[in-house]
């Protein structure tokens, strides 16, 4: 335990804030690469954890404290990593930091906000709404500093947050920098996208409007999501009062996913609670090939499963039509223990989409073998590389946890050798 | 140390614009009982100016800083000034944010929250951590299945001494019985040799790595980082000092006798453990009659997700089946190996598994709820099952019938018994006296000498699974220093197994590491303050040896409290229970928060209602309204505690005799499913609160002057009504008749 | 549980039809993706999930009369978005071939069109039976002068040859689908209903290619199909007025060199609608290889033969417009060896869905299933 060196942490989601701030409070130091804006990933913007119904931004506000309160760990957002080389205990790694706009002078006072005048696609609340260019993602985000999206904002032409921010925090001119590290270990937790639905098109992913995914599901039923948390359907905002949920919307399809995406059964089951708790008289239906919900998790689809307001019918969907009028939706199913297909029209459908190792798309450099459906192969990564979470398999935030924690231990093994 | 003040007012963020700064210095200098001088304000305090201007105080000897500005949930890096006490006062997000600009409102809740940070600072003193002498960083590791084997093994490469215990002759547990393991990596279509062998050998060559097998745990003794641990073998014992513990004593597999209904003692039925075994020898036959299985039936969920039995999902059995199937199918290329499931699960990439064994011809699966075993000819025997994808009632002739059964933690049967010493302790010690005579007493895994029992806790409904209770934070657990992993905690796979054991050798470094500094650990790992509690007047009521959630206190022989410090999770519940008052921290006090209680201006025509909210959750949701510019009932002022459970009832009376008209408790949920990370703070909080109101109605006071309100982070949009609520319903009963002296 | 089915699973069943072209079967995983897309099962009982799952468990009694797998036109929906890649449109058309072997009679022709290995005994016995026939009537030769195929092959010859043959292969045909309307009543329980009525119905479905039109993924099977199928019925006829013109008037054959007679340029224009389709039929297996699989041997097989009798019959009469008689001859007599085994082979090859599609169309309409 000579000289302490450095680990390197690179995704701020729950994965990676859990590897960083473990690590850190075993005593090494921790360097953290988030590509956002912002740390929380996707569970920030989850509504409730399955099974126990808590808030996630609970675990995220401690985890945040702990950061605080830690003079170890240091965070780059809106980074990237650009170079990986060298060997365990010495790695050379360079980031690109892409400008923030906002310096740390920032209140958060909102006034930058108010002002600027460029709306577009809240990508937060999967687009399910807009934001404007100046912006935080949500109001209990971390670091709790504004950021101006380079894409959208319009730039000196404009400028009118520059003029209404009192506290010069604001800068324009803000250019790509890079840094270099040299660190001992390097974590993977880059995360997971859901599957593009657009993909499935006798699901009328992308096409109907009142086909959602489960992840802008948990978007509409959070308070800091586009509606407040009340529960509309896209279309015409109406409260929707029954809606059906489509288990393997991508996953285990080998057209799509082949894999299971773990999660989407729980998630499914745990939605179904959201909108029978905000419509008592609504009713719910889920579609499933097999209903996945291990260890104590059974007893959380017990607990639904005897809901009279939710059906569970075994049996894939596969076809999807809008009814252009109503904007109601038709699906097609076979109840497969009665032998009997049936059509059905809902005011709403939700498609439990699969998780995608956000390594399918946007590779990590540096030389890291990947599985054709893009997860990173634990047993092929150097000495010193450890990929967490669901960059190996889709696990739940509970799993990630346990292999955030546990690949802590690893790092301080490569830093301490 | 001498206390040198330095008051400062942010005029940033709206605050300047909300509230008369003149008045407030006044009000603050002559409440607060500070110079007027020494109180000073900035356009913008964050700024490099403004911050500028504290560090120049700082360098002129200012120790004692009272800032206020913003909440102390941001601008963290900028406002912090080690070795200095730091009191921030929220006037951003409760004065500037929440309230009507330059009214009297405004101003007189300025005033309020300055003038209790400013007593804070007073009553406050800079912490300096207590370090326990000749801390061990040893881990102790029991259970040598896969769990514990990982756990040793990354403990140890990590540099740190670890002890192993094993109850049997042999490490590896269920790992070393299997004859092949599912696939763990890409293709994930093989079956794999079991690795445990090479992990053994590992843990039994490695330098930092001391076995002991056929061993159990006498007795564990002492608190983290000095914990004596008594080590019984072949009747002999030692004792070895550890820091830590982690404890995967892993499963047994559920008592197949209660099967009957599926056939078991039937001689050609078997479980999943059984046809291990038999695979393992070589040979798939019957035991009947030693002929070679060609006909093989898996019943899965045999025992689990049976409300009868385990109400839960064993997680790995389908993968286990699919994996024995293959066993039949390998033996013999006419054989068939039938699988008649619930549901399949094998999750995440396992089902690339599932897909390949599914291709397989003589693998045949079908949904199904079995509803017996009834006996064929020729020692064969059938499966019947009902609601099946073949038909509605069906029975399929097999010649050997596997069930897959599931798992029991082995935390389980000592839970058991020590509920049912609770229950019968309950009923008197008659009752008890009885049970311990009658009940025969279960293998104990940690044999704890704590006050509050030998075993870790288990939560409500969880079957005695040592489960933490929360999904961010997996390692969390009720006795400090003490970790389970793998299956004593959740059914899981052994892969999963050792990495759940690596991130509990994690929490178990981290602990040893802390005390050595005399830091916390989780939630609070940075605190270093710590109870310091005025013995004197220590009455030996025990409330704080009962109340405390993590088992901290321990009583000597004369029945005297005294603090096991390492095993302290400061949470300040033992402050709260303290009929005396007796217990402090450094920056954390009953005479502090009552202090600032009692400071509170009250109004003769005003109402005032106190509302203690828990900094974890509460406090944060109150800022996110704030963020939202929700206004903010102006009669509440909110006051953060470390949780609910270390609110003390003295502050109750403390308001109430100022003319305080009511106090709210703003706290998490409990229950079940309780979300608070010191276990039962607002429940705590709750009770005493239900004690108080006899204590009201004796001063004629209305009980419902006080309430408790469960509150998660994420109901900050609700929480200003539930607060304007609570406000009406005092304002209803009226003013506090005490107002008036 | 007295009541209770017992299920006797049949392992060489399973490869049976694996080994038939549905070696996808076991990845099915009973999702039923595939009852959902298709566009011609019924909502009741549908089909083809609960046919791949019996497949599976190789229950090979539930087949016996079961009309679902010959409702199934293998438009390949299914396959396209089954998740599994389990092709159930394969696994059909394996069990299909499975179901006929079952009904049709001598096994041994049966085992001609299914085993790849015998397949040189699909045209070696017509050719050897032809040429010996051909050879004993005097004319297996090539003639001097004008081509002209009643030289080679009289008209008489031809009927007292073809004739029957076609009506063998039509009465195992019907035979087999006796037996199975039989089964199908028994299996299902059903035994009466309005039978004119569902034929005439049937009929007027066959002829509009409706359930063709039905398909999503391989839409452009109807328009092939359509001119295989009018095709032949072209070809029928005008093989029928040509009887009538000969045999019957006393005519001359409306086919002769030089003569472009209405019967003639219409029977050309149903070669040339086999010839398209059949071309097309090829292309689209090939064009949806990657999702849907070429198709098995089985399917091959039939799809040579028409192929190989349209584009022989039209080269043949090429050649003798331009008087090539070395080679038209030839040509010639593949023609006829061709034809001679897609008569010999009707109800055992792929051809023989004519039977069992038709009468399980009917049946549906038979027993009411069809009603939505």
């Amino acid at each position: 335990m000579a000289d302490k060196k450095k680990v390197l942490v690179i995704g701020g989601g729950f994965s990676g804030l859990t590897a960083a701030v473990e690590t850190a409070e075993a005593g090494s130091d921790v360097v953290i690469v988030e590509k956002t804006a912002f740390l929380g990933g996707r569970v920030a913007q989850l509504n409730k954890y399955f099974p126990k119904l808590c808030p996630p931004n609970c675990g995220l506000e401690i985890n945040f404290k702990r950061i605080k309160n830690n003079a170890d760990i240091t965070i780059y957002t809106l980074a990237e990593v650009e170079s990986i080389s060298g060997q365990e205990g010495n790695f050379n790694v360079t980031v690109k930091l892409h400008p923030r706009f906002v310096n740390d002078k920032c209140t958060a006072c909102n006034a930058c906000n108010e002002v600027c005048p460029v709306e577009m696609p809240n990508e937060f609340n999967y687009g399910l709404d807009k934001t404007k260019a100046a912006y935080i993602n949500h109001n209990q985000t971390f670091p709790f500093t504004y950021v101006i999206d380079g894409k959208h904002c319009k730039g000196k032409a404009c400028a009118k947050c520059v003029e209404v921010c009192k506290y010069d925090a604001i800068d324009l001119d803000m250019k790509p920098e890079t840094v270099s590290l040299n660190v001992a270990a390097i974590v993977l937790a880059t995360g997971w996208e859901s599957y593009d639905i657009s993909k499935l098109d006798n699901l009328g992913g992308g096409r109907i409007k009142n086909v959602i995914t489960n992840m802008q599901m948990e978007r509409l039923a959070s308070q800091n999501g586009p509606t407040g948390g009340k529960i509309l359907r896209p279309s015409d905002g109406k409260e929707p009062k029954n809606i059906a949920f489509v288990q393997c919307a991508g996953s285990r399809d080998e057209n799509h996913l082949p894999y299971c995406s773990y999660i989407c059964c729980m998630a499914s089951l745990k939605q179904a609670t959201y909108l029978r708790e905000q419509y008592p008289d609504s009713k719910v239906s889920i579609f499933y090939i097999d209903m996945r919900t291990p260890g104590r998790y059974e007893q959380f689809y017990w607990k639904v499963k005897d809901d009279p307001g939710v059906t569970l019918t075994k049996g894939k969907v596969a076809k999807i039509t809008e009814d252009t009028k109503t904007g109601d939706v038709e699906l097609v199913v076979e109840d497969v223990l009665a032998n009997n297909r049936i059509t059905e029209k809902y005011d709403m459908v939700v498609l439990a989409a699969g998780m995608v190792p956000s390594t399918k798309d946007s590779k990590i450099p540096g030389e890291i073998s990947y599985t054709h459906e893009g997860f990173v192969v634990p047993a092929f990564l150097k000495k010193g590389m450890f990929a967490v979470g669901s960059l190996k398999s889709p696990v739940d935030v509970a799993r990630s946890v346990q292999d955030a924690t546990g690949v802590a231990i690893k790092t301080i093994q490569s830093s301490r050798r | 140390m001498e206390k040198k003040y330095g008051v400062y007012l942010c005029k940033g963020c709206g605050i300047g614009e909300a509230v008369d700064l003149e008045k407030l210095k006044t009000r603050a200098a002559l409440k607060g009982k500070v110079p007027a001088d020494i109180i000073k304000e900035h356009q913008v305090l964050c700024s490099p100016e403004g911050l500028e201007l504290i560090k120049n105080d700082i360098k002129e000897g200012t120790n004692t800083l009272i800032i206020g500005a913003c909440s102390p949930r941001v601008k963290t890096d900028e406002f912090d000034f080690p070795g200095a006490i730091t009191e921030r006062v929220n006037l951003r997000e409760f004065v500037a944010w929440t309230a009507e600009p330059m009214s009297d409102d405004a101003q007189s809740i300025a005033n309020d929250y300055m003038v209790m940070g400013i007593i804070k600072a007073q009553k406050g003193d800079l912490p300096e951590p207590s370090i326990l002498p000749d801390l061990s960083t040893a881990l102790l590791v029991v259970g040598g299945g896969a769990a514990g084997l990982s756990a040793a093994l990354e403990a140890a490469n990590a540099g740190y001494q670890v002890v192993l215990v094993e109850k049997e002759a042999e490490l590896g547990g269920w790992g070393a019985k299997l004859y092949k393991e599912t696939p763990r990596s890409h293709p994930f279509e093989k079956l794999e040799e079991p690795k445990i062998f090479d992990k053994i050998k590992e843990v039994e060559a490695h330098q930092n790595i001391k076995v002991f097998k056929s061993s159990v745990i006498e007795k564990t003794d002492g608190q983290p980082g000095l914990l004596d641990v008594t080590i019984g073998k072949n009747g002999s014992s030692e004792t070895v000092k550890v820091g830590a513990v982690i404890m995967a004593t892993g499963w047994k597999p559920y008592d197949a006798s209660k099967l009957e209904h599926l056939g078991y003692g039937k001689p050609n039925v078997i479980t999943n453990v059984q046809m291990e075994e038999m695979a393992k020898k070589g040979k798939i036959t019957r035991p009947s009659d030693g002929k070679e299985a060609k006909k093989v039936a898996f019943i899965q969920c045999a025992g689990s997700r049976d409300a009868n039995h385990l109400p839960y999902c064993s997680s790995f059995c389908c993968a286990t089946s699919l994996k024995q199937a293959k066993y039949v199918r390998e033996k013999s290329d006419d054989a068939i190996a039938m699988i008649f499931y619930k549901d399949i699960r094998t999750p995440g990439q396992t089902e690339l598994f599932y897909k390949s064994m599914q291709n397989d011809p003589g693998v045949l699966l079908t949904k199904a709820e079995v509803t017996g075993i009834s006996d064929a000819p020729n020692g064969n025997l059938y499966v019947e099952a009902d609601n099946t994808l073949l038909g509605e009632k069906i029975k399929v002739e097999a010649d050997l019938v596997v069930l897959a059964t599931g798992i029991v933690p082995s935390t389980r049967a000592p839970q058991e018994y020590l509920d049912g010493l609770t229950e019968a302790g309950k009923k008197g010690d008659e009752a008890k006296k009885v049970y311990l005579e009658s009940t025969p007493k279960p293998e104990f895994i940690l044999n704890l000498a704590y006050k509050q029992g030998p075993e870790i806790p288990t939560l409500e409904n969880a079957y005695g699974f040592a489960d933490s209770g929360f999904i961010c934070f997996q390692y969390e657990t009720r006795r400090t220093g003490i970790y389970a992993a793998g299956c004593v905690k959740q059914p899981m796979t052994m892969a999963d197994a050792a990495e759940d054991a690596a991130g509990a050798a994690l929490k178990a470094i981290q602990c040893v590491e802390h005390v050595a500094k005399g830091i916390a650990v989780h939630p609070r790992a940075w605190d270093i303050t710590f109870p310091d509690p005025l013995m004197i007047k220590c009455t030996s009521c025990k409330r704080c040896t009962e109340e405390c959630p993590f088992s901290a206190i321990e009583e000597d022989e004369k029945g005297t409290p005294f603090y096991k410090l390492n095993r302290c999770r400061r949470c300040g519940t033992c402050m709260g229970a303290c009929p005396e008052r007796i217990v402090s921290f450094k920056d954390f006090s009953v005479d502090m928060v009552g202090t600032m209680i009692k400071s509170i201006e009250v109004d003769e025509d005003e109402f005032r209602i106190i509302v203690l909210a828990c900094e974890n959750d509460a406090y944060p949701a109150l800022d996110s309204a704030a963020i939202k510019r929700i206004k903010l009932n102006p009669k509440v002022r909110i006051i953060p505690v470390r949780c609910l459970g270390s609110m003390n009832l003295v502050w109750v009376s403390d308001g109430f005799s100022r003319g305080i008209d009511g106090m709210m408790l703003l706290g998490c949920k409990y229950g079940e499913n309780y979300q608070c990370h010191f276990i039962k703070g607002s429940e705590l909080a709750n009770y005493r609160f239900s004690k108080v109101k006899e204590t009201l109605d004796k001063l004629q006071l209305e009980s419902d002057r006080c309430q408790l309100v469960q509150v998660a982070i994420n109901e900050y949009d609700k929480l200003p009504e539930m607060i304007n609520d609570f406000v009406e319903r005092v304002e209803e009963i009226g003013p506090n008749p005490f107002k008036e002296f | 549980m007295a009541d209770a089915t017992v299920v006797k699973p049949d392992l060489d069943f399973v490869k049976g039809v694996i080994a038939a072209g549905g070696e996808s079967l076991k990845k099915c995983y009973q999702c039923a993706t595939c009852t959902v897309v298709c566009n011609v099962t019924p909502d009741k009982n549908p089909f083809p999930r609960k046919e791949m799952l019996w497949a599976q468990w190789g229950l090979k009694e539930k087949f016996q009369g079961n009309p679902d797998v010959w409702l199934c036109h293998q438009c390949n929906d299914c396959t396209a978005y089954c998740p599994r890649g389990a092709k159930p449109g394969e696994v059909l058309g394996a069990i299909r071939k499975q179901t006929i072997k079952q009904y049709s009679a001598p096994g041994a022709l049966v085992d001609i069109v299914n085993k790849k290995a015998l397949m040189p005994l699909i045209f070696i016995i017509p050719a050897v039976l032809l040429a010996v026939l051909l050879s004993a009537a005097g004319t297996f030769k090539i003639h001097e002068g004008d081509v002209i195929f009643s030289k080679f092959a009289s008209t008489h010859f031809l009927q007292f040859v073809f004739t029957p043959v076609l009506l063998f292969g039509i009465a195992v045909g019907v035979m087999g689908m006796r037996k199975f309307w039989a089964d199908m009543k028994q299996t299902n329980k059903v035994y009466s209903g309005d039978l004119m009525a569902s034929v005439t119905a049937t009929l007027k479905d066959i002829a509009g290619h409706k359930k063709f039109k039905e398909c999503d993924v391989s839409a452009d099977r109807f328009t092939s199909h359509f001119l295989v199928f009018y095709g032949f019925v072209a070809a029928a006829i005008a093989t029928a007025i040509g009887v009538l013109y000969i045999d019957i008037l006393g005519l001359e054959s409306p086919f002769r060199i030089g003569y472009g007679t209405p019967v003639k340029i219409f029977g050309n224009i149903g070669a040339i609608g086999i010839i398209v389709g059949v071309i097309l039929m090829m292309s689209n297996r090939f064009k949806n290889a990657e999702k849907l699989g070429v198709g098995s041997y089985f399917d091959w097989l039939l799809l040579s033969i028409i192929a190989i009798v349209g584009i022989s019959g039209f080269l043949a009469q090429l050649l003798r417009m331009v008087s090539v008689a070395p080679i038209a001859y030839p040509v010639y007599f593949i023609h006829l060896v061709f034809v001679f085994s897609l008569f010999l082979y009707l109800p055992f090859s792929k051809l023989a869905h004519m039977f069992y599609r038709g009468a399980a169309i009917c049946f549906n309409k038979y027993s009411g299933r069809e009603v939505k």
